[in-house]
């Protein structure tokens, strides 16, 4: 029992002096001289000495109330180690959740946490039982509900930390769920932690069942944590003397209070350094960091942006994969002259991604495209039925096929149904003011980049004539002119796109070549046919890699990812479809079998904002999940609740209030009743 | 056994002790008391004057020849001696206990001062019949001593105004050395609260009673004495040992109650068997009570005499 203000007894020793001074009083007032005891002696002493004894309990239930009050006034609450030390020893089901993520590698954090696991486990009594849940940003189930303290302790001994972030939401939704299923009665979750800020966002609605506790047990200390972390590089190509050379830029975050000199910064090429810069770094602040560009060399050339080692390694250095640019090939089909004037002029700009741009006759279209190309351009062509075919094939193919429905342009009556919808009448809007387009339809790729606000104007485009197209019902409309008529519509055939566009893309019928729009308008068209995704650096631990773009050219059976700690896992029909990164470093997929595709290397790295070290009141923590202050508990020094907010919590002192008032209730019962006996 | 604390006769209802002991003369509180009493008391003259004649007997060797009755030798030729009822030169006198027990008083009136109003009256209406009257004060020892005379009455009035109560006291004694000191047998008047065992005062007077002497015992309590009216949880100091107990009334009246009514009724047989006159005294009664007791005592010895 421990008293919030225990000055408070010094009221009850002076509540005390006056009853003392009473009772000396009360004896020298009440000595009565009488003539003789003779006949008082002869009384039994046993009947003067119960009379005593009554009148003194009803002196003690006077004492009792005011002490109790007194004790109300001090405050007094019991410790939560006494509480529990005081319950009853009833089985219990634990579940311990041990924070795996790559803060605890911060200095001897891991070494604190299993070892407070490992007293978790035993403390144990022999009906208890225990589940071990290792959690980052995802809970595993490590070892569930055994009391096997052999394999509990082994379990704790084999984990390890991973290169995860702090997610406490799962983690205690699963522990919730241990803990629902138990038959016990008395049940409780562990959470070891260092307790960092961003692992909780404070919107998880996590409840523990009914009756179950939540013990917090911080592994951080309350020193100023100091790390250095590599921020994620850009790259940024350029080509020299026909050679793409590519320049890294990143960075490094300083997130002690402590400033950095002379930080060495290294960036590595195929594991060999390069290039070394020294920095200096304010403390709290950041500093970018430019490396001269280089030479790339080979596809999936390994890059890593490195920093020295500080307490917490896995930031320290920064993966990426860069491979040279690859560019569209388009192949135009026109009848020559300056019709494809501004097509190929807008395609000839831009190196992400670069457009390899051929112009062909439609006559000279007699055979089937080559398989490098990725998209085809009918520039206000008629085709013949041959040439139809060949298209279709081509688009079945997965290749993408853009068609101008200029004055000349004719689909052959009978030829193969790939296009969103055959151009007809002529619709001149020459006469009365030009045609505008309205009706895009933002979210789909080609347009998405003009959805926001000043992101590209098209109603400034003025058509003053157009191919009527009657959409095909597979067919899909993403853009009308004012008057209703169809300006661009898609149609997906095979594994290919087919996107009719129905004036020219000259001056002839329209002035949209001349509109800013233009340019970006054409490259999403030709992006969208060829479906062509920006490839991606890196990936950061927990996403999940799939046949993408970035791995399309990989075989999409009989493959074997390599992880980089060297594990192999098989990507087939027996394995998993997809593979979730877990590690730091780079991730090799490989194509099993004799002349398959070469490698795709995959960069993964740590999600940064566990780097940050910020932590948080783990009885926010406790607090959210536990619902009520009663089912919480503390652990470890830094986190003990305040004598304060104990005693809040408790409110013992109210009990013994209402204790006291009913003792004085007690007292003026008894003392009527004994003043009321003969 | 007597009533303790029994009503007055009607009609000789004095003044209230209370009011008696602001008198400062005894004197004049014995006249009052007793002449208030006499008047009162003329509806039944049961008393003549003691020199009334009684009866004849015959003469014996011995007897003075001054008492033979020579007018009836002359008719008879006979001797004979004439007995009158009473004898008009009884000794009386008065033991009073003036140990410290008798200074208690819970009504305005000690018991001594009851004691001494009493003592006073009793003299005084003594001496009126001519007998002598004395007076004697102890405690646990002779204190006061006034030998009987006829012309004592002053002398007995001032030592009883002056008499104090300031020992412990003991009958045993005391009562032993007066009954070897009285030589001539009279009435003795034992004034105490006789606080001791009933057989402890039977035995004390005994030396008296075996000397012929004729006692009679007035027991003077308190009310607070005989009802135990307190209320209050106190300690209850002994006045004479000084000794203390803790006392809650209210569980202690009834018992003690009993123990004193045991106590009365103890001393009033015991008292009777030795054929001592007991009168119990409250002193918050008014003396006729104690006056009346006397003279019918005193008449009822003549008639048995």
């Amino acid at each position: 029992m421990w008293f919030l203000t225990p000055l408070f007894f010094v009221g009850l020793a002076s509540l005390a002096i006056p009853i003392v001074i009473h009772l000396i009083q009360r004896e020298r007032r009440r000595v009565i001289e009488f003539p003789s005891l003779m006949f008082l002696r002869r009384i039994p002493y046993q009947s003067v000495r119960r009379r005593r004894i009554r009148n003194r309990a009803l002196l003690l239930v006077r004492l009792t109330a005011l002490a109790v009050i007194v004790a109300a006034f001090a405050r007094p609450f019991l410790r939560r180690a006494d509480v529990a030390a005081a319950r009853s020893s009833a089985a219990r089901e634990i579940v311990v959740l041990l924070d795996t993520s790559y803060s605890m590698d911060y200095g001897d954090r891991w070494t604190r946490a299993r070892q407070a696991a490992t007293n978790s486990v035993n403390g144990l009594g022999p009906t208890d039982r225990a589940s071990i849940v290792l959690f980052s940003s995802d809970p595993e189930v490590a070892l569930r509900s055994t009391g096997d303290r052999g394999r509990l302790l082994a379990a704790i001994t084999v984990a390890e930390t991973t290169a995860g972030t702090t997610r406490y939401g799962p983690a205690l939704k699963l522990a919730g769920s241990i803990l629902a299923d138990s038959p016990l009665p008395r049940r409780e979750a562990i959470l070891i932690s260092d307790f960092q800020r961003r692992g909780w966002a404070g919107t998880e609605a996590v409840r523990l069942p009914d009756g179950a506790t939540l013990t917090a047990v911080p592994v951080s200390g309350r020193d100023e944590t100091a790390n250095l972390a590599v921020t994620p590089i850009s790259l940024q190509r350029s080509r020299f003397s026909g050679q793409e050379r590519v320049t890294v830029a990143g960075g490094v975050i300083n997130r002690s209070g402590r400033a950095m000199a002379d930080l060495e910064m290294t960036l590595e090429i195929g594991g060999r350094t390069i290039q070394t810069q020294r920095v200096d770094v304010e403390a709290h602040g950041s500093r970018a960091v430019t490396f001269a560009p280089f030479t790339i060399a080979s596809a999936n050339t390994r890059g890593t942006v490195r920093i020295a080692a500080d307490p917490l390694t896995r930031d320290n250095a920064f993966h990426f994969v860069v491979s040279p640019a690859v560019p569209i090939r388009v192949l135009v089909i026109d009848r020559g002259g300056p019709a494809s004037l501004y097509l190929s002029r807008a395609l000839s700009i831009g190196d992400a991604p670069r457009f390899d741009l051929a112009l062909t006759r439609p006559d000279a279209f007699t055979t089937d495209p080559q398989p490098n190309v990725d998209v085809m351009v009918l520039n206000d062509v008629p085709v013949a039925a041959a040439s139809a075919d060949r298209l279709a094939r081509f688009v079945g193919g997965g290749g993408g096929l853009l068609v101008v429905a200029g004055e000349r342009a004719a689909w052959p009556a009978g030829g193969p149904d790939i296009l969103p919808g055959l151009p007809a009448a002529f619709v001149d809007r020459s006469r009365d003011d030009a045609g505008r387009m309205s009706a895009l339809e933002y979210w789909h790729p080609v347009f998405e980049l003009f959805r926001g606000p000043r992101s590209g104007d098209f109603s400034t485009v003025r058509v003053y004539g157009y191919r009527a197209v009657s959409a095909a019902p597979s067919a899909q409309v993403l853009a009308r002119f004012e008057d209703g008529g169809t300006a661009l519509a898609e149609r997906k055939t095979g594994n290919g796109r087919v996107l009719i566009w129905t004036s020219s893309l000259d001056l002839l019928w329209n002035d949209l070549a001349l509109k800013p729009v233009f340019l970006p308008f054409v490259h999403r068209m030709v992006r969208h046919l060829a479906a062509y995704t920006e490839p991606t650096p890196w990936l950061t631990i927990g996403q999940v890699l799939e046949p993408s773009p970035t791995t399309a050219r990989a075989p999409t059976t009989g493959r074997v990812a390599l992880t980089p700690s060297g594990h192999r896992i098989a990507l087939d029909d027996e394995g998993p479809d997809v593979l979730e990164l877990a590690e730091q470093g780079f991730y090799e997929i490989r194509a099993q079998g004799r002349g398959s595709a070469p490698p795709v290397t995959v960069a993964s790295n740590v999600d940064l904002s566990e780097s940050d070290l910020t932590s948080m009141d783990p009885r926010e923590v406790v607090a959210m999940v536990a619902g009520h202050s009663s089912s919480a508990r503390m652990a470890g020094r830094a986190i003990e609740l305040t004598p304060e907010a104990e005693e809040r919590a408790q409110h013992v002192w109210w009990y013994l209030l209402v204790v006291g008032l009913m003792l004085l209730g007690v007292e003026t019962v008894l003392s009527n009743r004994l003043s009321g006996m003969p | 056994m007597p009533a303790v604390g029994s009503g007055a006769i009607p009609g000789a209802r004095f003044v209230d002790p209370v009011v008696l002991a602001r008198i400062g003369n005894l004197e004049l509180v014995a006249r009052s008391v007793v002449d208030g009493f006499i008047n009162g008391l003329h509806r039944a003259p049961y008393f003549g004057a003691s020199i009334d004649f009684a009866e004849h007997r015959g003469y014996v060797p011995g007897d003075d020849v001054r008492r033979v009755d020579w007018r009836l030798y002359a008719r008879t030729d006979r001797y004979y001696v004439k007995e009158y009822e009473a004898d008009s030169n009884a000794n009386f006198s008065v033991v009073l206990d003036v140990s410290k027990s008798m200074s208690f008083g819970s009504r305005g009136i000690s018991k001594l001062d009851y004691a001494r109003i009493l003592s006073a009256c009793l003299t005084y209406l003594v001496h009126r019949q001519r007998d002598r009257v004395g007076f004697v004060a102890f405690d646990h020892d002779i204190v006061e001593y006034v030998p009987p005379s006829a012309k004592h009455m002053d002398v007995v009035l001032h030592v009883l105004d002056r008499v104090t109560a300031g020992r412990p006291g003991r009958l045993r004694e005391p009562l032993r050395k007066l009954a070897e000191h009285f030589g001539r047998r009279g009435i003795v008047v034992l004034v105490s609260d006789l606080y001791e065992e009933p057989q402890t005062i039977v035995d004390a007077l005994a030396p008296l009673r075996f000397r012929g002497h004729d006692v009679i015992v007035f027991h003077v309590l308190d009310p607070a004495e005989i009802d135990f009216t307190f209320a209050a949880a106190s300690s209850f100091e002994d006045l004479e040992s000084g000794e203390q107990l803790p006392v809650v009334p209210e569980a202690f009246a009834e018992q003690y109650r009993a123990l004193v009514r045991s106590h009365v009724g103890a001393l009033a047989a015991r008292f009777a068997e030795s054929r001592i006159d007991y009168t119990v005294l409250n002193t918050s009664a008014p003396l006729d009570h104690a006056l009346f007791s006397y003279l019918t005592t005193r008449e009822r010895l003549m008639r048995v005499r």
